[in-house]
C-alpha cells in the first residue's frame, strides 16, 4: 500500500476509538434519529400539505413540496459547511499533534516513510473524515427527507464537499501550527482563528468600505487577499437549495484558491517538519 | 560489506537568544559490518541515543555522513530492511498488538499474514494479549510488543535502544535467545543498553560513548586492560596459611582469595604450591576485566 495511503487509514483507525469523534458520531446520528422519528410532512399531490415538528405544526400552507423544502435544505447546507469545518477544528485538533508524540514519531521516522507522506497521510486523514462525518449528517437528512417527501435536494451533499475543500485550508494551517508547536489546543486555536479569517475573507468586498479609503483599506485587502474565501464557498449549497444554478466559474476560482491556500500552509508544515529532530 | 557506517557524525544543538549551542555529538566515526553484534555503552547524556537517532534519520546530524546497509538511512527502501526499537516507544493505546503489527506490515510493505505476527507475538511472549488494546499494558509487555515491531519481517540491520528496559530477569534472558537467533540468521544488531552485563554478553565489539565522542571502540578483550589481579575460591578446608604462603590473600571475610598480577605463569606456580597444600580450586576469574571496568577506565580518562 502507498504509504500515505496507509497512514491515512491508520488515521481512520485511530479515530474510531476517540472519544471526541464517538461523540461527534453520537451527536450527529441523534440529530438525523430526531428528525427521523421527530419530523412529519405530509405530501399530497406533491404538495407539502402540512408539516409538524414534535408533535407541534411548523407550516400549514400547502405549496409545492420541492418548493417548501427549499429553507431546510438551505439551512441544512449551512450546518453541514459551517458545523462540519468548526466541529472538524474541534475533533481533530490533536492528530498531528498526537503523530508527533515522543515515542512515537521517532518509531514512524524509522519505517520506510518520508517526512512528507506522514504529513500528506494525516493531512488526507483528517480530510476524509470530515469529509465522512459531513456527508454522513447531510446525506443522512437528505435521505429522511426524501423518505419522508419524495423530494431530493443536493445541497447537503455539495455542502458537505464544498466543507471539506474549506477544511483543508484550515486544517492544513492546524498542521503547520502544529510542525512548529506540538499543542492541540494551540493547533485548534489556530483553526479557530483560520476559520473565522476565512469568513471575513469571503465578505472582504462587503467589509472594505468600513474601513477609511487608503491605507487601512488597503491593509485589509491585502491581509485577507491569501485567505481561503470560506463564507463565498459556503454560498454556493444553498444556492442549489434554492433552485439557483451553480456558478460554476466563482466555485472553481473559490475552491482553488482554497487548494492552493492549503498548498502553500502544507509546504509550510512540510519544510518545517522536514528540519525538524525528535 | 558494512551494515552500519558513520562518518564525522556530529550534531549540535541550540545556541542563539544568549545560549550557548551544545554538542551531542563531535565527530563520530564508526564501522560495523554485516552480521555482527554491536554495543553502544556510556555514561548517561553522552550523546548514544542521539547517535542511533542520526543513524536512522530521526534527527538531523550537524554534519558528516550516515550510510546503512549501504544506502542512505532517507532511502525507504534501506528503511524497510531495518528494524528499530526506540528508547520510550509510544504505542497507540486503542490499538491491539496484533493491528500494529499489522499496520507496521503494511507500511513496509510485507504480507506476513495473522499466523505469522501471531507467531511473532508468541516469540516474543505476549501471544496472549494479541487482540487486547495496548492501554494498560505493563512497561514490559509495551517493551515486548515494540520488539515485534522492530522484529516484523525478519530485518536485515536491528537497532535496539535499551531493548530489555521494564523486562524482567527471565524476559531479558528471553531477549538474548532472540538477538541470538536474528544473529544466527546473519542480521545485525546495534543495541544501546545501560545494562553492561547484557551489551557484555551479546556484542561481539563494543563502542564506548563519552561526550558525544566514541573514545574506545573493538572487541570487549581487547578493550580491557590486562587483568590486575585475580579471584580465586578454594574448597572449604584449605589450609589459610599455606596459602597466603603461596601468595593469595583474603581481604574479606567472603571465602574469596585473590591473587595480585597479571602473570600467568605466576598464578599457576601458585595455583601448584596450593595445590601441593592440599587445596582444591573450585573458581578462578580475572578482576578488572569486565565491561564495567572498561567504561569506568574509559570515563575517567
Amino acid at each position: 500500500m502507498i504509504p500515505t495511503l496507509a497512514i491515512a487509514r491508520d488515521l481512520l483507525r485511530e479515530a474510531r476509538a476517540r472519544r471526541w469523534t464517538v461523540a461527534l458520531l453520537a451527536g450527529v446520528t441523534l440529530l438525523l434519529l430526531l428528525a427521523a422519528f421527530g419530523l412529519k410532512l405530509e405530501v399530497v399531490d406533491g404538495a407539502l400539505a402540512a408539516s409538524r415538528f414534535l408533535g407541534r405544526s411548523v407550516h400549514g400552507d400547502i405549496r409545492a413540496a420541492d418548493v417548501a423544502l427549499r429553507p431546510l435544505f438551505e439551512a441544512v447546507a449551512y450546518l453541514v459547511f459551517y458545523g462540519g469545518t468548526l466541529l472538524g477544528v474541534v475533533a481533530c485538533a490533536d492528530f498531528a499533534p498526537a503523530l508527533l508524540a515522543p515515542g512515537r514519531i521517532e518509531h514512524l521516522l524509522a519505517l520506510p516513510v518520508r517526512r512528507s507522506e506522514l504529513v500528506l497521510g494525516t493531512f488526507l486523514g483528517v480530510e476524509l473524515l470530515v469529509f465522512a462525518g459531513a456527508l454522513y449528517g447531510g446525506l443522512g437528512l437528505t435521505l429522511i427527507v426524501a423518505a419522508k417527501t419524495g423530494v431530493v435536494g443536493f445541497a447537503p451533499a455539495l455542502a458537505a464537499l464544498l466543507g471539506a475543500v474549506a477544511f483543508s485550508g484550515v486544517y492544513a494551517v492546524m498542521v503547520a501550527v502544529t510542525m512548529a508547536v506540538r499543542s492541540a489546543a494551540l493547533s485548534a486555536v489556530a483553526g479557530a482563528v483560520i476559520w473565522v479569517l476565512g469568513i471575513v475573507a469571503g465578505n472582504r468586498a462587503a467589509l472594505a468600505p468600513l474601513f477609511e479609503p487608503g491605507l487601512a483599506r488597503t491593509v485589509f485587502l491585502l491581509l485577507t487577499a491569501p485567505l481561503p474565501r470560506l463564507s463565498a464557498l459556503a454560498l454556493h449549497a444553498p444556492r442549489l437549495a434554492n433552485g439557483l444554478p451553480l456558478e460554476g466559474r466563482e466555485l472553481a476560482i473559490q475552491a482553488g484558491g482554497t487548494a492552493l491556500f492549503a498548498a502553500a500552509a502544507l509546504a509550510l508544515a512540510l519544510a518545517a517538519f522536514e528540519r525538524k529532530d525528535f | 560489506m558494512l551494515a552500519v557506517e558513520a562518518c564525522g557524525l556530529a550534531k549540535r544543538y541550540g545556541g542563539g537568544l544568549g545560549r550557548a549551542p551544545q554538542d551531542a555529538l563531535r565527530g563520530i566515526d564508526l564501522a560495523v559490518p554485516r552480521g555482527a553484534a554491536f554495543g553502544l555503552v556510556g555514561p548517561n547524556g553522552a550523546g548514544k541515543t542521539t547517535f542511533v537517532k542520526a543513524l536512522l534519520g530521526v534527527l538531523r546530524p550537524s554534519a558528516g555522513e550516515v550510510r546503512l546497509l549501504g544506502g542512505s538511512p532517507e532511502d525507504p527502501r534501506v528503511r524497510a530492511r531495518v528494524g528499530y526499537l526506540p528508547e520510550r516507544l509510544a504505542l497507540a493505546p486503542s490499538w491491539t498488538p496484533l493491528e500494529i503489527l499489522e499496520s507496521v506490515a503494511r507500511i513496509k510493505g510485507l504480507r506476513p499474514g495473522r499466523a505469522a505476527l501471531l507467531a511473532l507475538l508468541e516469540d516474543v511472549g505476549v501471544a496472549e494479549a494479541a487482540n487486547r488494546r495496548t492501554r494498560g499494558f505493563s512497561k514490559g509487555m509495551r517493551q515486548r510488543v515494540g520488539l515485534a515491531v522492530a522484529l516484523l519481517g525478519e530485518p536485515e540491520l536491528l537497532v535496539l535502544d535499551e531493548p530489555t528496559d521494564g523486562l524482567d530477569p527471565l524476559g531479558r534472558v528471553h531477549v538474548r535467545g532472540l538477538l541470538a537467533r536474528a544473529l544466527a540468521r546473519g542480521a545485525t544488531v546495534l543495541l544501546n543498553s545501560h545494562l553492561l552485563a547484557e551489551t557484555e554478553r551479546i556484542c561481539g565489539r563494543i563502542g564506548i560513548v563519552v561526550g558525544g565522542r566514541i573514545v574506545r571502540e573493538g572487541p570487549l578483550e581487547g578493550l580491557a586492560p590486562p587483568p590486575a589481579s585475580w579471584r580465586v575460591r578454594f574448597e572449604p578446608g584449605a589450609d589459610e596459611a599455606a596459602l597466603a604462603a603461596a601468595g593469595f590473600t583474603r581481604p574479606g571475610g567472603d571465602g574469596i582469595h585473590r591473587f595480585g598480577g597479571a602473570d600467568a605463569a605466576a598464578l599457576n606456580a601458585a595455583l601448584d604450591r596450593a595445590r601441593a597444600a592440599g587445596a582444591l580450586l573450585a573458581e578462578l576469574a580475572p578482576e578488572g576485566t569486565d565491561l564495567e571496568a572498561v567504561l569506568a577506565e574509559a570515563v575517567r580518562a
